[in-house]
């Protein structure tokens, strides 16, 4: 004990202020000094604790994670620093892992519905009585509608790679991922420029424009910690966002930018860069193809001009692409993920990948990269034919350049309400919960009511499996046996993460794989699927060996660079065999060749522009309910700024009714500058309809039941961001 | 090394998110109640519809001359030779009279346990070679944990090259042992500590007894 604290109050002293009251507190409950005395103090004991490997599942990230189990309990969720894509991180929502493990609202066992859709009545079966019955459901639908009557939609999992291979021997052409909510107009637009969706160098970029990309709350690893180490090297960060986002909080310059308005200020930035001749003349004849064309294309673009559009100073634009070009080529736009925003979304990011092209950073450091890319194999299985099938998918030629692979939950849902080209009567989903993720909820509802038969696989009564006839529980992240999974981590590297169960799993829970495997039995299709995962994962490893050791050791496995001029000297995979400026492929397909500004529209008046956007403990609808998360926001609210809430009367906190063309929710007022006053915006995951989400059923509100269903023309992809509301008290 | 260690934490509170990372981590690994944080993030802004402009992470600062350890009337709550201070629950009678005797309000008392709680550097952790779960969890990597005793630690070189401010109360210095990049902007929330029986004592009593 230092003196000084004996100088501070003495302990006599001090016992004469407060003994009394501590006296009366031991007698009058002594129950808890009993409890304090009879506890084990533990401090120098050392636990008994087991460390193992595994990935995370709270995001699509896959960080590495060790995790600590005491006597067959997961006690905690550490970073592996071993993996250099997470290096040593994981965000609250890795550490929250533990809490969906450990929810009491888990599925526990399979479950057919019983009353009316989404009344939350079920009956307990057996998984025998499951999933006899699903596959009598995919027998009779296939039969009666052609196997491609049947509809699959798999998120982002290690395991949905296996219902992506049932659906094929299955027979159905109709799959669809959760990226069409997504990203698809950023990955369109940056294929078709560069042939190839490239990786931002965050880490060694001077110079980073971030539009409407939030990555200090929607978290991508490494890039989220690679900016900040990034800004610590000098880089600087100009943040466009209607929002004053954490990460415009964190940048050197932030504009609240006019939503929609982001390709005139990047054909602005190309404007003045091709103007003052601020590219590099040998990049640009060597590698890109149509600068003279949009050359000419962008000279109507002025800065001026532009500023009207945007809300940004022409001489900031000025600034800015001066300040890019003499940091180029470690100067980027960055990409960006999230897309789903507008209906030329396509060409919007187009115009991010041209304005990187004039900064000639393709595959130089600090640019944008194409790491090299570990060659994992697979089991290939041959589809059998069926001779009834149609001839395409059922949203084939409903966009103008989809991603077959990957489909459009917007146009596959118009399909299946209007029955046309053909009906589709039945539906598998597993870990994808459009309910919440897919703009205009009661459309989702009123597709679910089209169908015969649906199925979800989910670890928590999601709003979507809410919504189905049958519900089969499976395992969380922590509890399964997953096949390899290969990431690419920016200039660090590419590499492979390994996910084995860290204790079994709990309840009935079945791991996808298992499920599709039974169905495939009880079809007749079971000689596809005879193979267990070691099986699977052997073939993984046929050509990369060395992978596995490193795997058991590290429970990751690094391919470090060099990731520069890696290309020099090789050719484009587009059409011009260069970067496409211009894109006569676009041309040959009837869209414009090079982004053409097309105005957004005006907000009506008395209305507000909504846009959808994350913060770092919020996966969209996956985490809201998890009890650690749930605790730092327990329901979403609507951020209005305070110039419009004074005029419509709105006092913070108050309850509000936000309405639109498609339906209204009530949700609570965050009277914020942190918004444009013609913009408001709302967190995803709230206002849900499943009464199995026990923390956060009945509050806040959904914003997918007010978010208009529109479309990116090029992709395909959801247009989240094309709604206006009406803002009033409730 | 024969001279004991002394446990400190570096904010760079620059470097903060505010993702939160810290806080479920800390949760999960200490098995915090719900309702009670042995951690925080502190935001500059936000009040009145202002910009939330920086975050600061916050915790028990292992301070010099604890006023938490002055308030405890039976010793239960003492500091370690490592700079810790701990609480020892067998000593501990739930009183609270070290709960308002902090000026960051830094502890709580344990719901379940009925006795006095807070941040100590994950002990547990350090005891099998782990540094503090809200210092290895963090993305931005904005604190850094140490001896600062070991003249070979991050912390002491940090301690010799960079400018450092401590947050200290108004009315007392309990020397805290968290240290912040100069520039931090949030220097104002440890309040003047409390004390059953003594809380009407104006605040000069605090400063008289300081010094």
């Amino acid at each position: 004990m230092p003196a000084r604290i004996n100088n501070l109050i003495s302990r006599r002293k001090f016992l004469q202020l407060s003994g009394a009251l501590a006296a009366a507190t031991a007698i009058n409950n002594p129950c808890r000094v009993l409890y304090a005395l009879t506890r084990d103090s533990g401090k120098k004991n050392v636990r008994d604790i087991r460390e193992a490997f595994s990935a995370c599942d709270m995001c699509f990230n896959k960080c590495g994670l060790i995790a600590q189990v005491e006597n067959g309990v997961i006690k905690k969720l550490d970073p592996n620093p071993k993996s250099l894509k997470s290096k040593g991180m994981l965000c609250a929502r890795g550490n929250a892992g533990v809490k969906q493990l450990y929810d009491p609202d888990r599925l526990k066992y399979p479950l057919l519905r019983k009353g009316a859709r989404g009344e939350g009545k079920w009956q307990r079966l057996t998984w025998d009585q499951a999933l006899d019955h699903a596959a009598e459901q995919f027998d009779k639908i296939g039969k009666q509608y052609t196997r491609c009557g049947f509809l699959f939609m798999a998120g982002t999992d290690m395991q949905s790679t296996f219902v992506h291979q049932f659906a094929e021997v299955y027979g159905s052409y109709n799959i669809i991922s959760h990226e069409s909510n997504c990203l698809l107009s950023r990955n369109r637009a940056f294929l078709d420029t560069y042939g190839v969706m490239p990786t931002p160098d965050v880490l060694n970029c001077k110079y980073i424009i971030l539009p409407g990309a939030n990555r200090f709350e929607a978290l991508v690893t490494p890039d989220s910690m690679d900016l900040m180490t990034a800004k610590g090297n000098g880089c600087k960060l100009v943040t466009l966002d209607p929002r004053f986002t954490k990460t415009a909080a964190l940048s050197h310059e932030w504009y609240p930018i006019k939503p929609g308005t982001d390709m005139a200020f990047f054909l602005a930035i190309a404007h003045v860069i091709i103007k003052e001749e601020l590219y590099d003349n040998k990049f640009i004849k060597e590698k890109t193809f149509g600068f003279e064309e949009l050359k000419d294309h962008v000279r109507q673009y002025t800065p001026a001009w532009a500023a009207k559009e945007t809300d940004i100073p022409a001489d900031d634009i000025i600034r800015i692409a001066r300040e890019m070009a003499a940091a180029a080529p470690a100067a980027m736009v960055y990409p960006g993920r999230r897309s789903s925003d507008y209906e030329d979304s396509t060409q919007i990011r187009r115009s991010y990948a041209i304005v990187n092209a004039l900064l000639g950073n393709w595959d130089k450091k600090g640019g944008l990269i194409v790491p090299a890319k570990l060659k994992v194999g697979s089991i290939h299985m041959e589809a059998p034919f069926y001779e009834d099938n149609p001839d395409n998918r059922v949203d084939a030629g409903m966009a103008q350049m989809m991603f077959d692979e990957e489909g459009s939950f917007k146009h596959t849902r118009d399909a299946v309400i209007e029955g046309k080209p053909y009906p589709i009567k039945g539906w598998m989903t597993y870990k994808t919960n459009p309910m919440q993720t897919g703009a205009n909820r009661n459309k989702t509802i009123e597709m679910i009511n089209h169908l015969d038969f649906m199925m979800s696989v989910d670890i928590v009564m999601s709003d979507t499996a809410y919504m189905a006839d049958l519900v089969l529980p499976a395992p969380s992240y922590l509890e399964r046996q997953d096949p390899l999974s290969v990431f690419v981590a920016s200039s660090t590297c590419s590499g492979v993460i390994i996910r084995d169960p860290v204790i079994p799993a709990m309840f009935e829970s079945k791991p996808v794989f298992w499920i599709v495997k039974e169905l495939a039995k009880r079809l007749d299709l079971g000689e596809h699927f005879e193979f267990t995962m070691d099986d699977f994962r052997k073939a993984q490893l046929k050509d990369i060996p060395e992978v596995a050791k490193a795997l058991e050791k590290d429970g990751v496995y690094n391919l470090a660079g060099p990731n520069y001029g890696i290309y020099e000297g090789k050719p484009f995979k587009t059409q011009s065999k260069k970067i496409e400026l211009y894109s006569a492929r676009y041309k040959d397909n009837g869209i414009e060749p090079m982004p053409v500004y097309k105005k957004p529209a005006m907000v009506p008046e008395n209305h507000f522009r909504i846009v959808v956007g994350r913060n770092a403990y919020v996966t969209q609808s996956g985490s809201t309910n998890n009890a650690l998360l749930w605790e730092l926001q327990k329901e979403n609210s609507l951020w209005i700024h305070p110039k419009p809430a004074s005029i419509l009367g709105i006092k913070d906190g108050e309850n509000l009714e936000v309405k639109s063309s498609v339906g209204k929710v009530n949700i609570k007022a965050r009277i914020t500058r942190e918004t444009r006053p013609d913009t408001v915006y709302m967190d995803t995951g709230y206002g849900v309809l499943s009464k199995g989400l026990t923390k956060i059923f009945g509050k806040g509100a959904c914003i997918s039941e007010i978010l208009e269903d529109r479309a990116d023309i090029i992709s395909g992809n959801m247009a989240m961001h094309e709604t206006f509301v009406k803002v009033r008290k409730a | 090394m024969a001279e004991r260690k002394k446990y400190v934490i570096i904010v760079d509170a620059s470097k903060c998110i505010d993702c939160k990372a810290c806080m479920i981590a800390c949760k999960v690994e200490n098995n915090v109640q719900e309702g009670f944080w042995r951690n925080w993030i502190g935001t500059l802004g936000g009040e009145n519809g202002s910009l939330r402009t920086e975050f600061q992470p916050g915790q028990c600062m292992q301070c010099d001359d604890p006023s938490c350890v002055a308030a405890c009337p039976v010793q239960a709550t003492y500091k370690q030779d490592n700079g810790l201070v701990v609480i020892d629950p067998e000593k501990c009678i739930g009183c609270g009279n070290c709960v308002t005797g902090c000026p960051y309000n830094a502890r709580y008392r344990n719901p379940l346990k009925r006795i006095a709680d807070k941040c100590d550097f994950c002990e547990d952790r350090l005891n099998r070679g782990k540094e503090p779960a809200c210092v290895v969890t963090c993305p931005t990597k904005t604190r850094i944990f140490g001896d600062m005793n070991d003249p070979q630690s991050q912390v002491a070189q940090l301690l010799k090259t960079q400018k450092l401010v401590k947050i200290a109360a108004p009315h007392i210095n309990t020397r805290p042992n968290i240290y912040y990049y100069e520039g931090t902007k949030l220097l104002d929330w440890a309040v003047a500590p409390m004390l059953p029986g003594n809380i009407n004592r104006a605040p000069e009593f605090w400063k008289s007894t300081s010094s």
